[in-house]
């Protein structure tokens, strides 16, 4: 009995660490503030991405798994600079991104397939062997990250700087943050962590490659992160139940007779539950969104030359008020 | 920016030896339509502590954020030390040495108290973990006489607190100059002495204190010098020693503040009571109370005037009364109804004007056309919407007014302020068939509109028989349109007057002491 | 650390015309598109090749309509909110409770007995469906202020899960054991107007949607409380209006209106609903997004986007058929435009200025 337990704790592990990363990633992205719809298709970029590599570098994994995070830094680097810089709505941004991930992703994947077609024997990933101690490595690691990620958002001071712009980007910036510089390195490792996610779900999860593998599991890892309010700790206990739920879905279908489909859904619930209770609550304290959560920041910069006092309606700096008289 | 040469420093030979910390040369600064500061000559030295004094719109403030670069003069010069310099943002006056408190504190909630101080101070790296500044906040604290638990989340500290932080986190950035815009004007007896003390120990040790009030004795208790503020310009700096209030009131007043400047209108003749505040309790924006335990009546055909200080309750009372604001204890009756718990859509259906505070953020939606801004409020329209009455009307108003725009289309964004608060003020008259409620209603208007506003106002009181409850901090239209004048300091009301017998001195002392 | 290359944003003294971006957003979009898919095909997607598709999708009106038309009103559900600033990501969720609910009409109701009592059935349900997945929504935004964007974006997910476990344990077909519902009764099915994908109901249905939402915006109190609610809600406030019950109203219409698409997708397209729901659809919530972004919130605007978006939507298919790329191509397309929509949206009001500092 105990060793199926252990099996089955073993069996997930993989699983259980892609989703935690990708939804760590995904919470410290979203500390400093920048909604993030791109995850899904980061995700499924970096999937795509980790298994061209591993094609075209006969399965070296290290590569694979470092480019795979490298790109997916750069789109999350793109969404924080676009958002901060330009005053333009989080969502649109993320979206379209989402898009472009999409559609990147089956154009990186779909060479790489048929090259893999051509070479026989041609494997690409690493499975954890149950019997062996690697899972064990993997749990510590999760639990690792998990306070290294307490640490660096809570008790330093890039952390500090990474929530105060999610709270508050204009007092932030008042009180010396450099936001666009906080969020650009938030976004590259919130990102990096995802595109890890992204790697670790195809080499050692999925193993293979066909259009829109992936899809979906970043709104998973969405959900997984938002149903624990983006806390590094308790994400590690959403991330390892709905990580059993992906993995052992039909299993559970088979013994307890729970709709396969029925069983997706409730992260997605759990999620939108969480954060009704996180909103309505004194939870909110803690777990609530920042503030500024998806808000447009965004410093004018004046012009303040004549012609344009002159041509420009006179309510230019918000006549009333801004411009107080005292 | 420099448009003075440097050698102009011999026009102002001051009698002191040493060179001023601060000094400000023609220093001129206006907004659209007003000139907030004009030609500001200023001498503040180190080791003293300097408050400026003025009424609402003296330009005080202006001029403290001028010298925290969160505005830039369009004239004139700083130096500092003697050194011209130029401040272009919050960051520039830090280098210097120059740190504001002011009156909202600029701090974020859910962080700590040392994440928040953490993040200005550049010898720690980004990496470095938030409890090394701990000792360090601790520490300077203790020279303020307070004790700050510094894990705190910032939320669950008080107000007063919460400037302390301030305080305590621009000691920590090296602050040699404190500019404290109303800091500490709110803060309750006890702690407000504790504080004193902490600003004479700092100016003895060689730092230089700017306090911004508007009230008279509090500058007389902490400061040595006084310089006092009027429309932009500079009255006078006296020493503290050698002045009295009554000096000191008639500088910010003016010469003939004795004087009603404007002709009184012709009196209401009030009848029953339309509105009635029982003890009101009310909590402004930073969760302290700042209306506390006021009652007052409202009759038909009376205008009750409510005078005081910018930030004395005025606002919270009027957005209580509006229903936009929670009422902690207390009474609201309006028509022999109990308001307390109803809704604005209430007030607004059983005919409430309401001109607020802030006419461009509450009053109306800039984005929208003339004809929209008036046909959202549910007076002027049910589920459909009459386009050709609101036109009919929306033209009517933009004669009456004299509104200049192209036409009743034409986004509000693209009129000038004082035509936006034309066409709030129109809708508003024409919406207050039993009631009028305002805050400063004739701000941003010229004074020939200013006055043919009050007119129709009062036109209406006494045609119409109407009430009307009014907040202004000019003292002028107080006197010109009451009938009744309140007078709200700190919350209280604490002094009422028929405005036949209402002395301007005497209404000046109550709101500044 | 001094960076050499600043960007400074100053806001423009006059606003662009507003049909300026959404044309450079498209050509610049394109561009980048082409070239995307040019260096990753490794020079098989040419340029040209893309150009002939994009002609090929302008022109070929008849296979377009259909696509066309439920754009248009998916994206005239989805202006109703954009117009007040709420973000309804649930198109798709919202689309789909209506199919499913107008398939539940024509295959197990009896309605189904009679043409037009059976199709304005399914039609009513698809919209009360609709409202009920958007309010779902809506509720937590007006009251708790919880952000519409994951909510509804996360309910399109239950949504396809829900519709997914009813079709495989409720409504499967029996005879051959596909995986996928019965075809809906002829009666229900919407007459297709010759030569085209259109029918006369979806037209009906299009321009009828389009009227009253003109209508509304123009002349109920509703449709201008809902724009006030994006420009400034605290007017809305001050003048006694329920902000909350405003939120309330533009999601659950939003939703009302998509839900119908639904219904007309039904009626009209699919005729069944088949397993899995997440990877059958056609993504018109989605796309729906684009057209109401691009049309700049003007209705006027939707069917001019409805028609760009519906032939690159083509366009995408052709070139997927020509062999490059799956549907890879589409997303391509809609990802670029949309992002460089996104940025340049900014020029509108506001100039950039690269400002290089000289050593």
């Amino acid at each position: 009995m105990l060793e199926a337990i252990i099996g089955l704790i073993a069996g997930m592990s993989s699983v259980f660490l892609a989703y935690y990363l990708a939804a760590l990633g995904h919470a410290i992205v979203e500390k400093s503030g920048v909604l993030n719809l791109a995850i899904d298709g980061v995700f499924v970029l970096s999937v795509a991405v980790a298994y061209a590599q591993a094609v075209y570098t006969r399965n070296n994994l290290l590569i694979s798994i470092l480019t795979a995070m490298i790109v997916a830094a750069i789109f999350g680097m793109l969404l924080a600079f676009f958002v901060t810089k330009f005053p333009i709505s989080h969502g649109a941004t993320g979206l379209s991104m989402m898009f472009l991930g999409y559609g990147l992703a089956s154009l990186v994947g779909l060479p790489a397939r048929n090259i893999q077609g051509s070479i026989e024997g041609l494997e690409v990933g690493y499975t954890i062997d149950v019997h062996s101690p690697v899972w064990v490595i993997v749990y510590i690691a999760i639990i690792l990250i998990g306070l290294g990620a307490l640490f660096l958002i809570n008790k330093t001071k890039i952390g500090a700087a990474i929530r105060a712009a999610g709270e508050d980007p204009a007092a932030a910036e008042a009180l010396g943050v450099n936001v666009l510089m906080v969020r650009l390195f938030a976004g590259a490792l919130g990102f990096a962590l995802i595109g890890l996610g992204g790697a670790i779900f195809e080499l050692s999860y999925v193993q293979v490659w066909s259009e829109g593998t992936g899809i979906g599991h970043g709104w998973l890892a969405f959900a997984v992160s938002l149903s624990a309010g983006r806390n590094p700790i308790l994400l590690i206990l959403s991330s390892s139940v709905f990580a059993g739920l992906v993995k052992y879905m039909t299993a559970i279908q088979a013994m307890y007779n729970i709709p396969q489909d029925l069983a997706k859904m409730l992260p997605f619930v759990a999620a939108i539950l969480a954060m009704v209770i996180f909103m309505a609550t004194p939870l909110r304290r803690r777990l609530a969104p920042p503030k500024s959560l998806g808000k447009i920041y965004f410093r004018e910069e004046k012009e303040r030359s004549e012609k344009y006092k002159k041509n420009c309606f006179v309510l230019d700096s918000s006549f009333f008020s801004e411009v107080d008289l005292s | 920016m420099a448009t003075q040469p440097e050698s102009s420093n011999t026009f102002f030979s001051s009698p002191s030896k040493e060179t001023p910390i601060i000094k400000l040369e023609g220093i001129t600064k206006s907004f659209p339509g007003v000139k907030a500061l004009d030609n500001i000559n200023l001498e503040i030295y180190r080791g003293t502590v300097h408050a400026l004094l003025g009424e609402n719109g003296a330009g005080k403030s202006t001029l403290v954020k001028i010298l925290y670069g969160i505005y830039t003069p369009d004239k004139g010069q700083i130096y500092i030390d003697g050194k011209p310099v130029r401040i272009a943002s919050p960051m520039d006056a830090i280098k210097l040495g120059i740190v504001m408190v002011s009156q909202s504190p600029v701090i974020i909630d859910r962080l700590t108290v040392e994440e928040n101080i953490v993040l200005g101070l550049e010898k720690f790296n980004m990496f470095a973990p938030t409890r090394r500044v701990r000792s360090k906040i601790i520490e300077v604290s203790k020279t303020v006489g307070v004790k700050i638990d510094t894990t705190t989340e910032v939320w669950k500290l008080s107000y007063t607190q919460k400037q302390l932080v301030e305080i305590v986190r621009g000691l920590l950035l090296g602050a040699r100059v404190l500019l404290l815009d109303e800091a500490i004007t709110y803060l309750p007896l006890e702690e407000k002495s504790r504080f004193y003390k902490f600003i004479r120990q700092f100016a003895n040790e060689g730092g230089t204190v700017i306090i911004i009030t508007h009230k008279i004795p509090e500058a007389m208790d902490v400061a040595d010098y006084i310089t006092v503020l009027r429309r932009g310009k500079v009255v006078g700096t006296v020493p503290v020693k050698n002045t009295s209030i009554e000096e000191i009131r008639k500088m910010m007043f003016g010469e003939k503040s004795s004087e009603i400047t404007y002709e009184r209108l012709p009196p209401g003749n009030p009848g029953e009571v339309l509105l009635q505040i029982e003890d009101l309790w009310v909590k402004g924006d930073f969760g302290d109370y700042a209306v506390r335990g006021t009652s007052l009546k409202v009759r038909k055909g009376e205008v009750v005037g409510i005078a005081g200080v910018a930030g004395n309750g005025q606002k919270e009372l009027i957005q209580a009364v509006m229903r936009l604001r929670h009422v902690d204890k207390g009474k609201i009756i309006f028509e022999n109804v109990d308001i307390t718990h109803k809704t604005t859509h209430f007030l607004r259906l059983n005919g409430v004007g309401y001109i607020p505070d802030l006419p461009a953020k509450y009053g109306v939606s800039i984005e929208n056309t003339i004809l929209e801004n008036i046909a959202i409020v549910p007076t002027f329209s049910s589920e459909i919407i009459n386009w050709k009455r609101i036109r009919a009307l929306a033209l009517k108003m933009i004669k009456e007014y004299e509104v200049k725009t192209p036409g009743p289309e034409t986004p509000v964004k693209f009129l000038s302020g004082g035509n936006i608060m034309k066409v709030l003020v129109a809708r508003e008259l024409t919406a207050a068939t039993k009631m009028l409620v305002a805050y400063n209603p004739t701000r941003a208007l010229d004074e020939a509109t200013a006055i043919k506003v009050r007119k129709i106002i009062k036109s209406k009181v006494i045609n119409e028989n109407i009430a009307a409850l009014i907040a202004s901090e000019d003292l002028d239209e107080i006197f010109q349109l009451s009938d009744t004048i309140v007078v709200m300091n700190s919350g209280k009301i604490v002094g009422v007057f028929p405005a036949e017998k209402a002395k301007r001195e005497e209404v000046e002392h109550l709101m500044v002491m | 650390m001094e960076f050499p290359i600043s960007m400074v944003i100053v806001r423009r003294v006059k606003p662009l015309p507003y049909w300026i971006v959404p044309i450079l957003a498209l050509v610049v979009g394109l561009v980048i598109s082409m070239m995307i898919l040019y260096v990753m095909s490794g020079g098989q997607t040419t340029p040209y090749d893309v150009l002939l598709s994009i002609y090929y999708g302008f022109t070929n009106l008849g296979l377009l309509a259909k696509t066309f038309a439920l754009l248009v009103i998916v994206g005239i559900g989805l202006l109703v909110s954009f117009k007040g600033a709420i973000w309804n990501i649930g198109g798709e969720g919202q689309f789909y409770m209506g199919v499913l609910l107008a398939a539940w009409v024509a295959l197990f109701t009896g309605f189904a007995f009679n043409e037009l009592i059976g199709k304005t059935t399914m039609i009513l349900m698809a919209l009360l469906a609709g409202a009920f997945w958007a309010l779902l929504a809506a509720l937590p935004r007006a009251y708790l202020n919880i952000d519409e964007v994951p909510v509804t974006l996360m309910m399109n997910y239950i949504a396809y899960y829900i519709i997914d476990y009813i079709i495989m344990a409720r409504w499967r077909e029996r005879q051959y054991g596909y995986y996928r519902t019965e075809t809906i009764p002829e009666t229900t099915k919407f007459q297709l107007i010759e030569g085209t994908t259109l029918s006369i109901e979806l037209l009906l249905l299009m321009i009828t949607i389009f009227v009253l939402v003109w209508l509304m915006f123009k002349y109920t109190s509703l449709g201008l409380r809902i724009r006030v609610l994006s420009s400034n809600p605290n007017l809305l406030r001050s003048s006694g209006i329920s902000v909350h019950l405003t939120i309330l109203m533009a999601l659950t219409i939003s939703g009302m209106i998509i839900g119908m698409a639904g219904a007309a997708y039904l009626g009209s397209v699919s005729h069944n609903l088949s397993y899995p729901i997440e990877e059958k659809t056609p993504g018109y919530g989605y796309a729906g997004i684009l057209v109401a972004w691009l049309s700049m919130l003007e209705l006027i605007g939707v069917p001019i986007a409805a028609y760009i978006i519906g032939a690159l939507h083509t366009a995408g298919i052709n070139i997927q058929i020509a062999g490059a790329g799956g549907a890879a191509v589409v997303n391509v397309f809609i990802g670029s435009i949309l992002l460089t929509y996104a940025v340049l949206i900014t020029i509108s009001e506001y100039k950039i200025r690269i400002i290089v500092k000289k050593r």
